[in-house]
C-alpha cells in the first residue's frame, strides 16, 4: 500500500512537471494569441480588450496555477477558433479513443499469451519456426499500414465492416465496438507479436531454471510446472511490456483514427495544430499524457502486487 | 569485453537483416543517380494505370509514376531517419556518458527528467513540438531527434556504469588520464555493440515515426513524396488502385524489417 501511494505521489509530481513546461512551451512559442484571433490589423483597444477576456494580461505563473486548477476542474478554456469551451469539443471523444486503446490492449493480451507460450512449448519445432518469421514479419508493420490492409480485406472484400462508417456510441453502442475492433485489431498486432516473442523467449528461459527441474522431479505434468510455477515468473516482464504497449497504443490511435476515419482525440489535436488553435492542443496532449501516466502507474502497483519482491527493496 | 564476433559465426538474422537494408540502400542510391521517370510529373492520360512493363508500380491519381515515387520517398524518410538517429545518439551519448560516468546530483536530476520524457510515446512528443514549431521536413527531424534523446541516452548511461568501476579505467586515472580522454576514447568504444544495436534500433523506430507523420500529413510537404503521404493518398483510391497503397506501404516494412533483423543480429 505504501509502494502504491508513493507511486501515485509520483505521477502527481509528473503530472505538474509536465502540464508546466507544456503550458510555458506553448506560453512562450505560440506568441500572442489575442493577435492571431483578430489578425495585425485589429485595433489595440481591441486587442486589449481580448487580452484581458482571455487573461493573457496576467503574469504566467498565475495563469498555469488558473489553467491547472481550471484543468482539475475539467475547465481547458476557451477555443481560439470556434469560441466555445475545449471541454464541450474534447470531452465526448475521450471514451472513444481510450475504448480504442483499452480494445487493443484486450485484442493483445487474448492473442499474445496462449500464443506465446505456445510457441515456447513447441520449441525450435517448425511451428515455432513458423510463428518466429511471421512475428518478425508483423513487428514490422506499422499500424496505420495494417489499418490499410485490413480494411482493403475485411472492410472491401469480405465485407464485414463498412469502411468510413463509424457510429458514435452515444446511437449505436453495440455498431461501435463492432467497427472498433478492426482499427484496434490494427493497433494490436505489432504489439502482440512483440509480446508473443518476449514470453516466448522468458518462458524458454524460466524452463532451464532449477526450480523448474525440481517441480518436474516431484512428479509434476508438464501443465502443472507451466501453469503453477513457470507463468507466474516468466509474466513479470510481460507485466511491464503491456504497460508500455498501453501508454503507445493511447498514443498510436491518434493516428490508426485517421485511417478508419474516426472523430476521436486524434482528429481534434491534428485540426487543432494546423489551425493553430493552442487551448485545444494543450488539452488534448495533457488529456492524453494524463491517460499515459495514470496507465504507467497502474502497472507499477500491478506489477508490486505480483512480484512481493519490489515492496520489501523499498 | 569479448569482441564482437558477429562476423564468424552464422548469423542469420545479421545476414538478412544487411541483405533487407542494402537492397533498400541501392534501390534509394539508384533514386539517387536517375529515378524512371520524374517522380513529380503528372500525365492524365496514366491516371491509375496498372502495373505494366513502363510502369512496373503502376500510376498514381495524378499519372504519377509509383516506382519513381517509391524510390524518392524511401529516401527521403531515410533521410530524416539518419538525422533523426544522428541527433538522439549525439546528444544521447553527451547525457548519458556525463551522467553515467559522473554520477551525482547532476546524474539524478537529468536523470528523473529522462525518465520522464522517457514514459512518453514519442509520437506524442514529437507532435507536441511540431505543434510549437510547424510542420516539415527539419522539424520533424529535430522533433524525432529529440524525443530519441532519452532512451540512448539510457542505454549508454547504463553502459558507462558498468565500464568505470573496471580495472582498466583505474589504470587509466592512475596514469593521468583526462575523464574527457577516458570516457570518449577508451570507454566509449567499448560500448559499441550495445550502442551500434540500440542505432539499429533507433532507425527501426525513427523510419516507423516519420512514415507515420508524413502519414499524418506533418512531415515532407507536397509535391515531395514521401511513403506516408502516398499511403495517405492512397487510401481514398484502395479498391480502385490497392497497388498505390501496397508499393509505399511494403518499403516501409522493408526498411523497418531490415533495421530490426540488424539489431537482432548485432546483439546476438
Amino acid at each position: 500500500m505504501k509502494y502504491a501511494a508513493k507511486k501515485i505521489v509520483t505521477m502527481v509530481i509528473t503530472l505538474i512537471l509536465v502540464t508546466f513546461f507544456v503550458f510555458l512551451a506553448f506560453n512562450f512559442i505560440s506568441g500572442d494569441a489575442a493577435v492571431s484571433m483578430l489578425g495585425t490589423n485589429a485595433s489595440p483597444e481591441r486587442l486589449a480588450a481580448l487580452r484581458h477576456e482571455l487573461g493573457l494580461d496576467e503574469p504566467v505563473l498565475l495563469r498555469y496555477v488558473k489553467w491547472f486548477a481550471g484543468f482539475l476542474r475539467g475547465d481547458f478554456g476557451i477555443s481560439y477558433s470556434y469560441r466555445i469551451g475545449v471541454a464541450g469539443m474534447i470531452g465526448e471523444k475521450i471514451p472513444v479513443t481510450l475504448t480504442m486503446a483499452l480494445y487493443a490492449f484486450v485484442i493483445m493480451i487474448v492473442i499474445s499469451i496462449p500464443l506465446g507460450i505456445f510457441a515456447a512449448m513447441h520449441q525450435e519445432g517448425w511451428i515455432d519456426r513458423g510463428v518466429s518469421v511471421i512475428n518478425q514479419v508483423i513487428m514490422a508493420i506499422p499500424p496505420f499500414f495494417s489499418g490499410i490492409l485490413i480494411t482493403l480485406l475485411f472492410g472491401r472484400i469480405f465485407r464485414l465492416f463498412t469502411p468510413g462508417g463509424y457510429v458514435s456510441y452515444r446511437t449505436d453502442f453495440a455498431g461501435f465496438l463492432g467497427y472498433m475492433f478492426f482499427p484496434a485489431l490494427a493497433i494490436a498486432l505489432p504489439k502482440a507479436a512483440m509480446a508473443v516473442r518476449l514470453l516466448r523467449g522468458t518462458l524458454i528461459r524460466e524452463y532451464n531454471m532449477d526450480y523448474v527441474r525440481t517441480a518436474f522431479s516431484r512428479g509434476n505434468s508438464t501443465k502443472d510446472v507451466l501453469y503453477h510455477h513457470m507463468l507466474k515468473n516468466a509474466l513479470l516482464p510481460a507485466v511491464t511490456f503491456f504497460g508500455m504497449a498501453l501508454a503507445d497504443m493511447i498514443a498510436g490511435s491518434i493516428i490508426v483514427e485517421q485511417v478508419f476515419s474516426i472523430p476521436g482525440l486524434g482528429r481534434i489535436l491534428l485540426t487543432s495544430i494546423s489551425n493553430r488553435d493552442y487551448p485545444v492542443v494543450m488539452a488534448v496532449i495533457v488529456i492524453i499524457s494524463l491517460l499515459v501516466l495514470i496507465s504507467n502507474t497502474l502497472v507499477d502497483i500491478i506489477y508490486s502486487l505480483i512480484d512481493p519482491r519490489i515492496n520489501l527493496n523499498e | 569485453m569479448s569482441k564482437p564476433g558477429i562476423l564468424f559465426k552464422k548469423n542469420t538474422n545479421l545476414i538478412a537483416g544487411a541483405v533487407l537494408i542494402g537492397f533498400m540502400l541501392i534501390f534509394m542510391l539508384a533514386g539517387i543517380i536517375r529515378t524512371p521517370y520524374d517522380p513529380n510529373a503528372m500525365d492524365a492520360s496514366l491516371k491509375f494505370a496498372r502495373m505494366s512493363g513502363s510502369h512496373p508500380f503502376g500510376c498514381d491519381n495524378f499519372g504519377r509514376d509509383i516506382l519513381s515515387r517509391v524510390m524518392d520517398g524511401s529516401l527521403s524518410t531515410f533521410k530524416v531517419a539518419l538525422g533523426t538517429v544522428f541527433i538522439g545518439t549525439f546528444f544521447g551519448i553527451l547525457i548519458g556518458a556525463s551522467t553515467g560516468y559522473f554520477g551525482g546530483a547532476f546524474d539524478e536530476i537529468l536523470m528523473r527528467i529522462n525518465d520522464a520524457v522517457f514514459a512518453f510515446p514519442s509520437i506524442l512528443l514529437a507532435l507536441l513540438f511540431i505543434s510549437l514549431m510547424g510542420g516539415g521536413t527539419y522539424q520533424v527531424m529535430i522533433a524525432l531527434g529529440i524525443a530519441f534523446i532519452p532512451s540512448f541516452a539510457r542505454i549508454v548511461r547504463a553502459e558507462f556504469l558498468k565500464q568505470k568501476n573496471m580495472d582498466y579505467v583505474k589504470s587509466l586515472r592512475l596514469l593521468g588520464a583526462s575523464h574527457f580522454r577516458i570516457m570518449f576514447i577508451h570507454i566509449l568504444p567499448n560500448t559499441l555493440t550495445v550502442l551500434l544495436s540500440s542505432i539499429m534500433i533507433g532507425f527501426n523506430n525513427a523510419v516507423l515515426a516519420e512514415a507515420s507523420m508524413s502519414f499524418l500529413g506533418i512531415g515532407v510537404q507536397p509535391p515531395d513524396p514521401s511513403l506516408g503521404r502516398m499511403l495517405s493518398e492512397a487510401q481514398a483510391y484502395l479498391y480502385k488502385a490497392p497497388y498505390y497503397a501496397i508499393f509505399p506501404g511494403l518499403a516501409i516494412i522493408l526498411l523497418i524489417l531490415g533495421f530490426s533483423l540488424l539489431s537482432d543480429g548485432i546483439s546476438k
